[in-house]
Parts: structure tokens; sequence; C-alpha cells
């Protein structure tokens, strides 16, 4: 299991060097140049130079690369050039909202979803199965901004129960954190609770199939105990790679989403740098959304193993 | 309609107790229908089935695929699933007809009173718990024990069935046992709550010859000292004659013949049961002869049958077996066969379309066969998962499939390789055909090194080696038709003209016995043994010097096996062709093959003509396993069975790869170094430590073996 982790980190690692340098080289091929925005509009060319050789942006690319990647090393994600700010405390901030999001709103799709699917396989072929085949084709089939829409109209401007948009940080209460959140949770939930729900229901419904269920039956197991003890952990392995790869995007920033409900995550603080051609910071916002993209993989691959003991000991041997 | 009171078996306590004071049946099933319901249309799997199982008594239910013997087995345990539907009958447990109880105390029953063991070891397990903590469920659900409580009862019963480690294997998951431990694990289970009726699908099909003599041995063991009741539904009629005291044969979901074992395998009396008992491969026949066989397949039911169901393929059947059912005909001792004619034809064997019709002498091969070798193998190794990695821990030294293996194969001449599963067998054939490429040593056909050729791209020398899978549905693109499968390796053999290839085919398939018009077919609408016709077909589209025929005839009834085995014998004869026949079943290969390889481990261990191999001096591997073989009453005595240990450990070191397990093993040198290989002047080569002499000092596993035959070819 250790080597198994040192050789997964080693991958990760070399995958974020990649990615550092794509997205160096990508934001540097950006329309537009940092120094006359900056300077603005009607600046002097004397002026656009001096700004671009107080920002580096004189030297050559690979030293202008090593300079921010050192940095990166050391923990320093550079400034801000439209907030003036350095970067770091920016992105927790945004990121630390991001991950509320994404906690709260996978583990209501973990349950709901995977509880859903049990039940469709039990009664597969009944009207129970064909509801939630139905519901969850519907959630999926539908744009996730339409869903947000119609919530924001239901909930928001006719019953005026909850807030339409904004975050409100826990320290203001728990009622308005939790009831800022509703809205975006109970969207992502209906844009991801179909996938989860007929992938649990598929492979549920062939771990059902298998011999060892058929045996455990033949032992006179109350079905509830084949279902959960000897079906359910069995069939959770696939649910369980794609939650993990929902939770990186949810945490990557959730564009659309964020953008209707005005919510500060990931998203947001990205199309803002992009609006406004800030490249340092769009060039650490990606950074980080790639590390969690991979963090929450490599989480999903751990899980993977700690729930199938054949990989957790093919790992001990490795 | 069967309605006539003697439709059930003679077993039935009313007609039993007769005759003799029996005792009352612990399982006694009656007229029991069953079908299976889809949007198609309804498919009778079971038609008024009867039979009884006395206390202490072990039934055998044999039949081939689609006989309805699992099926029946599942009724009893209330586990059909997947659109079963039992119709009418009863299944008197104890006295209680269990259909009459709620789901619920059939469920309490099950693992408790009734008990079960399925096929496949492999897949019966749960591979997310530990082996201890399902053995102990049962005990915890039906006997109320508490999980301390069950786990010493857990390590008792593993003790019990053989596990000499108890603690560490209730501790182990599934998958860090071998199969034979599995299924020992399985057993456990079983007994856990002291049954009284065990229902045991095929328990040992899915195992090694050598582990399964050991489960057998391990089951009759069980059965006799708990005085259990068995019903062991197999296929297999050896393993049959060795455990059961009754058998119930199957055809078409209906009761053909019952009756005790020897007497029913020994002196069958329903035309099938003949036809079964001669169709399967022995050691002991005269190998000139074809294997007789079963002509055609079995019909499916839709309802009750109008007819004899066997009518369609028996060589007895008179228009009165086409025009109404069979009733069961009875005699006081419990025998039962479903055949108006069965007095009459008492005597009759199951004809042999060839009784008469040795084998074409083959002439002119021999000198040939010495003179150039068709394939020659010369210090073949093979290693899987070998990987080299810059991070240290990622290094792996890989395992060995083939370790250092050399033979040759003559043109025209037919090479049995023999082994269990692991044994390195597959290997050897797709490296013969350039699928794996070897790790070291080289494979020459027709003197020309094939890896190389196929790695430069030259397809010509592997348009002459063809492959014959087992698993003939899988080898078959579902979505082509035989015709559209069969034409691709004539396209690429360059054959342009497609009408000249569709006349190419027809001719293919009319030679392996097929109708020419089966090209337009899909495989779905052939039997196992049509696709298995169409598999050999298509290998010998490219006209090919030389067959790898991997497992080709194992997943087939043994009717079926015996027809593709007479087809691969006619094809080598009139052809010439020359097979690599792969095989864990020494009795097919002995039917086929000129010469064996037995391997073990990934090496040679025993060499030489069909009939060298099969007389001492056996190596101790070899001796193992033909004495693992299993043989029907009337075949003559049963040779005392030599019993290997469970593998603990995987072979691999540098001395003998059956030390492990090996029966005769001297000491420390068969550990520690690599056995020499004694030759004798016939080509016999056998690698062990112990001198020839003292192994041509053992008795023969089949004495009767004529000493003519013994003769190489």
């Amino acid at each position: 299991m250790l080597a198994y982790t040192l050789t997964r980190l080693v991958y990760l690692a070399l995958v974020l060097a990649v990615m550092s340098v794509l997205v160096f080289l990508v934001t540097q091929a950006m329309p537009g140049d940092v120094a006359s925005m900056i300077a603005g509009q009607f600046a002097s060319k004397e002026v656009v130079d001096a700004i671009a050789v107080k920002l580096g942006l004189d030297q050559p690319l690979i030293v202008q690369y090593g300079h921010w990647a050192a940095g990166i090393l050391r923990g320093d994600l550079g400034r801000s050039l439209v907030l003036e700010q350095p970067i770091a405390p920016i992105l927790l901030e945004a990121l630390g909202r991001s991950l509320v999001l994404a906690v709260v709103a996978l583990a209501v799709v973990a349950v709901v979803g995977i509880g859903l699917g049990v039940l469709a396989a039990v009664r597969r072929g009944k009207l129970t199965d064909q509801l939630v085949s139905g519901v969850s084709y519907l959630g999926i089939a539908v744009p996730d901004f339409f869903w947000a829409i119609v919530l924001v109209l239901v909930f928001g401007s006719y019953l005026k129960l909850l807030p339409t948009g904004g975050y409100a940080p826990i320290t203001d209460g728990f009622l308005p954190w939790a009831s800022h959140l509703v809205l975006p949770v109970v969207t992502l939930v209906l844009m991801l609770l179909a996938r989860i729900a007929r992938l649990t229901r598929s492979s549920m419904i062939d771990v059902l199939q298998t011999n060892y269920v058929k045996f455990a039956r033949a032992k006179g197991m109350p079905e509830s105990v084949v279902i959960l003890r000897h079906a359910l952990k069995n069939a959770l392995l696939p649910t369980i790679t794609v939650l993990a790869i929902d939770f990186g995007l949810i945490l990557g920033g959730v564009v659309v989403i964020e953008t209707i409900f005005s919510y500060p995550g990931m998203g947001r603080l990205l199309l803002f740098a992009i609006q406004r051609h800030d490249l340092p910071l769009i060039q650490a916002t990606i950074l980080i959304v790639s590390a969690a993209y991979c963090l929450a993989n490599l989480t999903a691959d751990l899980l993977y193993a700690f729930v199938n003991p054949k990989i957790r000991h093919g790992m001990r041997a490795s | 309609m069967m309605t006539a009171p003697q439709a059930r078996p003679a077993v039935s306590p009313v007609v039993a107790s007769a005759s003799a004071p029996k005792p009352a049946p612990l399982l006694d099933v009656r007229g029991l229908t069953i079908s299976y319901g889809n949007a198609r249309g309804t498919l009778r799997a079971a038609s008024d089935v009867g039979f009884a199982i006395r206390p202490g008594e072990v039934m055998g239910l044999v039949g081939e695929s689609g006989s309805g013997k699992s099926t029946i087995a599942m009724a009893i345990l209330d586990l059909l699933g997947g659109g079963g539907r039992v119709d009418s009958g009863e299944i008197l447990f104890d006295g209680t007809d269990l259909r009459k109880l709620p789901a619920s105390e059939r469920r309490a029953l099950r693992g408790d009173r009734i008990a079960a063991v399925f096929q496949d070891p492999f897949t019966s397990l749960n591979p997310a718990l530990t082996v201890g903590r399902q053995i102990a469920e049962p005990l915890i659900q039906h006997k109320g024990l508490s999980p301390r409580q069950a786990a010493v009862r857990v390590e008792d019963l593993l003790a019990e069935v053989g596990i000499r480690d108890p603690r560490r294997v209730a501790a182990a998951y599934p998958h860090e046992l071998s199969g034979g431990m599995q299924q020992r694990a399985l057993i456990a289970t079983a007994l856990g709550c002291e049954p009284k009726l065990l229902i045991l699908d095929e328990p040992t099909t899915a195992l090694d010859v050598t582990v399964e003599a050991r489960i057998i041995e391990l089951l009759a063991k069980l059965c006799d000292s708990h005085k259990l009741s068995a019903l062991f539904v197999s296929h297999n009629l050896g393993i049959v004659n060795r455990i059961c005291q009754t058998v119930t044969v199957l055809y078409g979901g209906v009761v053909v013949e019952t009756g005790a074992t020897g007497r029913v395998l020994s002196r069958p009396a329903h035309p099938y049961a003949k036809g079964l008992v001669a169709a399967l491969p022995r050691i002991t026949a005269d190998r000139r002869h074809r294997l007789p066989s079963i002509p055609g397949t079995v019909a499916k039911l839709s309802g009750s049958p109008a007819a004899c169901v066997f009518a369609p393929r028996c060589p007895f059947a008179e228009e009165t077996c086409r025009s109404r059912p069979q009733a069961m005909l009875t005699d006081g001792d419990g025998d039962g066969v479903r055949c108006w004619k069965a007095d009459a034809l008492a005597g009759t064997p199951w004809p042999d379309e060839e009784a008469t019709g040795l084998r074409r002498p083959r002439t002119g091969e021999t000198a040939e066969t010495r003179s150039a070798p068709l394939v020659e193998v010369d210090h073949l190794r093979k290693i899987y998962g070998a990987s080299r990695s810059i991070l240290p821990w990622l290094r792996r030294a890989g395992t060995v499939a083939v370790e250092d293996v050399s033979f040759t194969i003559g043109r025209g001449e037919v090479v049995g390789v023999v082994g269990e599963s692991g044994s390195g067998k597959s290997t050897i054939g797709r490296a013969l055909l350039a699928l794996t490429e070897p790790s070291a040593g080289t494979v020459l056909f027709d003197g020309a090194d094939l890896t190389q050729q196929v790695k430069r791209g030259d397809q010509t020398l592997r348009r002459r080696a063809q492959l014959v899978f087992q698993n003939s549905a899988a080898s078959l693109n579902p979505r082509k038709t035989v015709g559209a499968a069969m034409d691709r390796p004539l396209v690429l053999a360059g054959r342009a003209d497609a009408e000249e290839r569709r006349k190419t085919i027809a001719g293919l398939l009319t030679r392996v016995g097929l109708p020419a018009a089966y090209a337009d077919r899909f495989p779905h609408e052939l039997s196992g043994g049509e696709r298995q016709r169409v598999n050999i077909a298509r290998a010998l589209a490219t006209d090919p010097d030389f067959v790898v025929c991997d497992e080709a005839v194992s997943a087939l009834d043994v009717s079926v096996q015996a027809n593709i085995l007479n087809l691969l014998a006619e094809l080598r004869d009139e052809m010439g062709l020359s097979y690599l026949f792969i095989t864990h079943d020494i009795a097919v290969v002995s039917h086929i093959a000129d010469r064996v390889l037995v391997v073990y481990g990934g090496t040679i261990c025993e060499e030489g003509p069909i009939g060298r191999v099969l007389r001492p001096p056996y190596h101790p591997y070899t001796e193992a396993l033909l004495s693992a073989v299993p043989r029907l009453a009337g075949d003559g005595p049963e040779a005392p069975r030599i019993l290997l240990e469970d593998a603990a450990t995987a072979p691999g070191g540098r001395g003998c790869a059956f030390a492990a397990r090996c029966p005769r093993k001297l000491g420390a040198v068969c550990d520690e170094q690599a056995p020499p290989v004694h030759e004798t002047a016939d080509g016999h080569r056998i690698a062990c430590h112990i001198p020839l002499a003292t192994l041509a000092e053992r008795a023969a596993v089949f004495p009767e073996l004529a000493d003519a035959d013994a003769l190489p070819r």
C-alpha cells in the first residue's frame, strides 16, 4: 500500500510539472499584452516597457518560467496584477468555498444516488426501477443552468424562502451559511445524481448475479444482509471512481452554477482572472485546480484499494 | 400427457416399501415441472421430474448442458431466479412439501437443514470478506452463535475439511487461497449447521484433476461420517461412479433412467444412457477406433413432451417413439427407465457407426517425421509480468510460465500437452503460433523462426499455423455470420475472387460436417458443437499444416466432444495436419495424440509416445494424474488413488517444479537440483531424481492396457 501510494505521488508530481509548463505556455499565448493592459490604453511605449521590465516580461520565456515555478515551490503563488494582492490567500479562500460546496453536494449525491441505485437494482424492471431511471434521466438530460434558473425563480423569487445567490461565511451563523448553500447544492445534485444512481444500479445488478451472492442466499442469509453486506461493498467500486472525479470537478469550479448563484468559488475566480487578463492569477488558479483534480483521483484509487482487498494485497506484494 | 401412475420413478416410497423395508426418503421430488418464461415464450426446463434420496444416500443427477439438472437443484433451494418458475409438483423434505412453505421458512432451512456447494469455488466466495467471516455467517444466522463462538467453530470446521492452518485461512481473503482450498472452505460453510441434505452442484468441475480427486475423497468421507444425504449434480459419469449410490439420468428436462449407480453405468437401459456411457473417452479403449458419438443436439421444449424426448437422436427409435410420450417403466428394486423398448434392447450396445472401420493406416509419415520436424521448440522460456522501472519498488522479476521447454512436432503428428491450470500449457501453444514472444529460446516452424518472421510483418508462415480455442462462442464475433467470419482469413490470404471464396467456405463447412447453408447463420443460432465445427472450419480456411487446439473440446458435452474428437482425427488422417493438442484431460489426449508431453509448473516432466506414457515407468506426477482419472463401473478395477497435497506455493526455484506436491519426494535434492532426464530408446523421457529402474517398479495404473497398444504407432 505504501509503495503504491509513493508511486502514485511520484506520478502526481510529474503530472503537475507537465501541467505547470502547459499552463505557463498557454497563458503566454493568450491575446493581449499584460504590460500594456496594466499601463492602460493611453500609456506611452516607454511606460509599457518599464512595466514589462519590472514584471520581468522582457526576459526569455524559460527564465520567466523558472522564476514562476521556483516561486510556487516556495509556496509563493505570486501577486495578482488586477487585485494587487498576493494570490495565495485569495485562492485559498475561493478553494475553501468550493470545498464546502463539493463536500456537501457529494455527500448528498452519494447517499441519495447510491440508495436509489440499489433500490432500482433490487426492484429491477419494476415500477420503482422505472421511476428512478426516468427521474434521473430528467436530471441528466436538462442542462444544469435550467434547473438553476427554475430553482432561483421558485424558491427565491416566488416563495422567497431562500437567498438566490451569494455566500455567507459560517461565522455569520449556521442558518445564513446553510441557506446560501441550498440552491447551488440542489442544482449540483440534480446534475450529478443520475450518473451515480445509474452506475450503482448497473454494477449492483451485475454483482447480484454473481456466484457469491447466490451462495450467500444458499446459506440462508436474509435478503438485507445479502444486499448490504455481500453485494453493495463490491458494487461500489465504479461508483467511488466517478464520485471522486465529480469531487475534483466541483472543487475545480463549476463556472455556470457559481455564476448564476453568485457563489464566490474557484469557478468565479478563474472567470474573473481570465476576463481581466490577470496572468499570474490565471496560472495559479489553473494549477491549483489541476492539483485538486489529481488528488481527488488519488483518493479514489486509495479508497478503491480499501474496499477491494485483492487490490490492497496486490499493492503490498509490489 | 404423462399422467400414468407409473410415470413416477420406482423409488417413490409406495413402490419401495412393497419390495424391501427401506427408510422413508429424506428428499422426495414428485412431478416437478419447471419453466423459464421471457417475452419470447416459455422454455420447459424440467418436465414431471421425480426422484428420491434416502437418509445417508448420495444420488447423482447427471445430464448434459440443457438437461435441467442445475435448475432442479436450484428449485429445491428456492433460488431459481431469472424468470424460472415451478409450475407443479412436490418437493418433500423430511415429509414436508417445501413448495407449501412461505419464502421466509424456506430461507431458514437453507444453509441450516439443506446446505449447498456450487460449481465454481473461485467466484462463490465474496472477494471483499474474509473466509472465516463467510463460514461463520450461517452459524450466527441459524444457530444464534456469537461471532466469538462462531470463530472457534469455524476453525474446527476448517480443520475437519482438511485445512492444516485453519486460523490463517479463516483470516485470509478468498484470493489468497488456491481453488482447492476455496472449495474446502465452501464445504466447511455447508457443513457448519450440520445439515441433513447437501446440494452439490458440479462441485469439482472447475478444479484441476488432482485437486478434484481430493475433494471427491473428502466429500465421500464427510457424507459417510456425518450420515449426510446429498444430491450430486454432475455431467461427469466417472465422478458420479465414485461417490453416488444411486443415479438419475436427465435428458431434455425429463428423467430417462434411474437406479443403482453400478447397474446404470455398467448396464444402462435407456438408449441415451447407453450413448452417454459409450461416448466417454477411456484411456483403456482401443485408440484406433473412432469414439462412439450421439448425433444431433438437445431439442428445446416449450411444453409437455408429445413424444419421447430422445427420439430425434435415438438410433433405435421407431414410429411409436415419435408419436407419444414415454412412461417410466419401473421394477421393484428402485430402477426405472423411460423407454418402452428397454427390455428388448437390454443386450444391445450403442451402435458404433464405424465399429469395423479402423482409422486409416498412416503410411510414410514416420520416416518423414524423423527427418524434418514441422515444429522445433528449443529451450523455450517465457516470463510474464517482468518490469523494469526507474522507481526501485516497481521493478519485478516476473512469473515464470514456461521454463526451458524443448520438443518437436513431426509432420502429421499429434502432440498432446497435458497439465493443470498454471502449468504453462497454453503459453507453449501461444508461443508456437508467435502470439506471444518467448523470453528466451527459439520456435522453428518448418525450419524458419516464426517469431522473427511475424515481427518483420511476414504473415506467410502464420497462415500455415492456426488455432482453435476452448470457448466456441467467444471465439466467434456475434455480429458476423459464419460465412463472414470464415471469409476474413481467405481475404487476408489474398484470395480476391468473391465467388471462389464462397465456394471454398461452402466446401470447408461440408468438410467439418455442417450444411453449406450455415454460412448465412449467426453464431448464436448454432449449438456449442456446431460452433466448434465452425471454428475448426475457419482454422482450416488458410490450408494450414499445423493447428493448435487449446482445450478445444473441454467445454463440450461428452456426446458432442466425441463428435469433435472424431472430426479432428479424420482431418488429421485426410489432410496430414499436425496438432498441438492442449488439454487437462489425459483421457481425451490419449484418444487423439501420438505423443504426449506432461507439463507441470512450466516444465516437461514426462514425454513420450502415448502408449509409453500410459504405462510404467511413470513420472510421479503422471502417475497421480492417471490414478485420478475417474472410471466407470465395468471398466475394470479402480487403481489405488494417489492423492496429492494441495499446492501450498507456486512452483518455481531451482529444483523440480513438482517437488512441493510430490508423494515420492526423495529429499532436499528434489528442492535444490533440477531433475535429470532419463531417456529410453523409444523416445520416452522422464525428468526425475528417482532412478528409472525404481520408477519402473510401480504397478500399472491401467493394467488392462493391451500390450500391442503400448507400442508407438
